[in-house]
């Protein structure tokens, strides 16, 4: 993210892109309708009149998957109008003429035809972004969780670039990340081809400095796997043991049938949690966990912000805090994990990550809301908006990469007539392994349900609160519809929280993020079980 | 004067956290309810405590009473549960506790009033579309932030505006 939250309240124009923050981070609302309070013309697209819909100016409702293909359309009418930025373009970018042969491309009329958006409607939309003086992006899972996902992340990159909307207050790109540490967790190298800081595994020089913190000869060079492909390992026997921490993929991965499968295959499976989940019911050794006010260190949240949260009471029964157990589980494999506290992790981390050098104990406990990354000195005061003046690429300069529209993994046809996209409640967090135990939330959203659109309900003839089945090509669901305006005919809606909606989603992944695409899938529905 | 809690329509986003919340605060019961009108217009509905409560005007108790400068509550050793208040409510507030035989209603958090906290349905607000103020404080500001829209020319817009999806 690079501006931090409240931020957006200084924007003059916010255009929010598979996001529905109202419902999945309803805390920055907040900031976005201060914002339209004092003017802001808010924009939204997503295939959902979503309650982030209702504070738009302007709703574009598109077709799931055609994220592309609405920014390059927007690019069109931005270009094609001279609306860009041309002092930010020439100063501060280069590629703008391979942008330019993209989006002529994307006329309106082919825009059109791709999204089922209005071209009237895009172009306003186009010019409110490009003439505000300052504009913000906002985008979520929306855009990441598709076969196309990294494409839709350059688009948005691409749109801010054009109108020079980034490095100053109210302007930038803001994904929304999921959970409060998520961030961190990939800060501290918690993806498969990197170490702590994003030391890529293949660069030689990094990871030799990593080793030696570490005290070690070498460090393995090669590229783990990444989530659904540690699944598609364990399926074909390759990955004999699993150690999930905090995750729940019986409910949270594409395709359940293939995770189930997987999973039974393991020799040996260790589920470390503060619940009892889906997946720890298959695990040989489940280790209970504790949960945030039960253990202290830092948090990253989705604004590069680390702050420290201190432990309020101890872990219940025999749950222990993850760095106790995992600090326990390496000494007993002959590793020397001699951490006393937190903060000597931390002190670790001031070494390992260079942005975080200057993040230290005594400083982050001592500063309310936290230091933003990058904060590489004991005196920096930290950057909470990133690229004011250079960008991280060898030219220091932002790098147009053209994208083109590529249909979903999954279209629909006479079998499988209906698109099935899906997504988050307010009521329930993730898997729901800690708010469906929770009966204030769960009496407000008991249950799965799937939302059709009152078209599609009279065509099939399928009434409210009716159990149909949903089917894929990879299994079926039970579940009550909601029938609702709120997707258009030809698109039905399902929240992934309760167990069935991941066994009707493809794993087909997005070839350079692995992130599979939740947000489309092929599917049908038919009355009764 | 007494402060009340006030709900700008237009920031309400229907998250349900004020219910969550009060439920959090009142043992399991939630004395406020966010309705969904036309799929479109939250309307976050909880207890007025009326300048002139019809509910404790017709309490043949004296159950309901009006805590001086502070919110209309239920003495419920008092309260037989006849639900006369109910009736009278405009706005249907008054929930009958079928276990304890007495009505119940939102007490602005008295409790949490006490220690200097806000209202929980207020100060869990995620939008800000609750607000606990004096009346005229409150009034102020929304006067304050039409004039500003009146001087800058943006942002008034006619009540709630509505923008149903495209067919």
């Amino acid at each position: 993210m690079t501006n931090p939250i409240p931020d957006l309240a200084k924007s003059k124009c916010i255009f929010i892109i598979g996001s529905n923050f109202a419902e999945n981070h309803p805390i920055a609302a907040r900031w976005i309708l201060d914002a339209k309070e004092q003017g802001a013309k808010i924009i939204v697209a997503d295939p959902r009149y979503t309650p982030t819909a209702w504070t738009a100016d302007i709703f574009l409702q598109h077709k799931p998957g055609t994220d592309i293909a609405l920014i390059n359309g927007m690019l069109h009418t931005i270009i094609k109008e001279k609306l860009h930025d041309k002092n930010f373009v020439k100063e501060r970018t280069i590629g703008f003429d391979q942008i330019k042969a993209l989006a002529a491309k994307y006329d309106a009329h082919t825009v059109e035809k791709i999204t089922g958006v209005r071209s009237s409607l895009l172009q306003e939309a186009a010019r409110l972004y490009a003439k505000a003086e300052s504009a913000a992006i906002v985008y979520c899972m929306g855009i990441t969780q598709h076969t196309c996902g990294h494409g839709n992340v350059v688009s948005c990159a691409n749109l801010a670039l054009i109108c020079g909307n980034i490095g100053r207050p109210g302007t930038g790109v803001l994904p929304l990340r999921g959970q409060d540490n998520v961030q961190g967790a990939c800060d501290m190298g918690g993806l498969p081809t990197v170490l702590p800081g994003y030391a890529r595994v293949d660069d030689e020089a990094v990871r030799q400095r990593i080793a030696a913190l570490w005290g070690k000869e070498e460090l393995p060079k090669e590229p783990g796997l990444t989530v659904v492909e540690m699944t598609n390992a364990a399926a074909e026997g390759k990955i004999k043991a699993m150690y999930i921490m905090g995750e729940n993929p019986m409910v949270s991965d594409p395709n359940t049938k293939h995770v189930r499968q997987a999973l039974d295959k393991l020799d040996f499976l260790v589920v470390q949690d503060i619940f009892f989940t889906e997946t720890a019911e298959l695990a040989d050794v489940v280790l209970p966990g504790a949960c945030w006010a039960e253990k202290e260190g830092t948090v990253t949240a989705t604004s590069r912000s680390v702050q420290w949260r201190a432990k309020a009471i101890p872990p219940p029964g025999e749950a222990k805090a993850d760095l106790d157990i995992i600090c326990n589980i390496a000494n007993r494999l002959g590793f020397k994990f001699n951490y006393q506290n937190a903060d000597e992790v931390l002190r670790e981390i001031n070494l390992a990550v260079p942005s975080y050098a200057g993040i230290t104990p005594e400083r982050v406990k001592e500063k309310v809301g936290g230091l933003t990354w990058p904060c590489p000195t004991d005196d920096h005061p930290g950057t909470p908006i990133l690229h004011s003046e250079t960008f991280a690429t060898v030219e220091r300069l932002g790098k147009f990469i053209p994208v083109e529209h590529q249909p979903p993994f999954e279209v629909t046809d006479n079998e499988y007539p209906l698109l099935l996209t899906t997504g988050r409640v307010v009521m329930h967090y993730n898997t729901g392994s800690m708010t469906r135990r929770s009966s204030s939330l769960l009496k407000r959203s008991p249950e799965l349900f799937v939302e059709v659109n009152q078209a599609d309900a009279e065509k099939l003839g399928i009434s409210a609160d009716e159990e149909v089945k949903i089917s894929t090509r990879r299994g079926d669901t039970i579940a009550k519809t909601t029938i609702t305006n709120r997707v258009p005919p030809g698109v039905v809606f399902m929240p992934f929280h309760f167990s069935g909606t991941n066994a009707l989603v493809v794993e087909a992944l997005d070839e350079k993020a692995k992130v599979p695409e939740f947000k489309v899938a092929a599917c049908k529905i038919a009355k009764g079980k | 004067m007494r402060k009340v809690i006030f709900m700008d329509l237009n920031r309400c986003i229907y998250c349900r956290s004020c219910e969550v919340a009060c439920e959090r605060e009142h043992n399991g019961r939630s004395f406020m309810s966010v309705l969904l009108l036309d799929e479109r217009h939250p309307v976050p509905m909880n207890c007025r405590h009326c300048e002139k409560s019809p509910c404790v005007a017709v309490c043949p108790t004296r159950a309901l009473v009006r805590i001086e400068n502070g919110p209309v509550i239920i003495e419920t050793m008092k309260c037989i549960g006849c639900s006369l208040c109910a009736m009278v409510c405009p706005f249907g507030i008054l929930e009958l506790d079928y276990l304890n035989k007495v009505m119940r209603k939102c007490d602005l958090c008295i409790h949490r009033l006490n220690e200097g906290k806000l209202p929980a349905c207020v100060s869990s607000c995620p939008a800000r579309a609750l607000t606990y103020d004096e009346f005229d404080t409150i009034m102020r500001r929304i006067k304050e932030k039409a004039a500003k829209a009146i001087i800058s020319g943006v942002g008034l817009e006619p009540g709630i505006v509505i923008s149903p999806p495209e067919s």
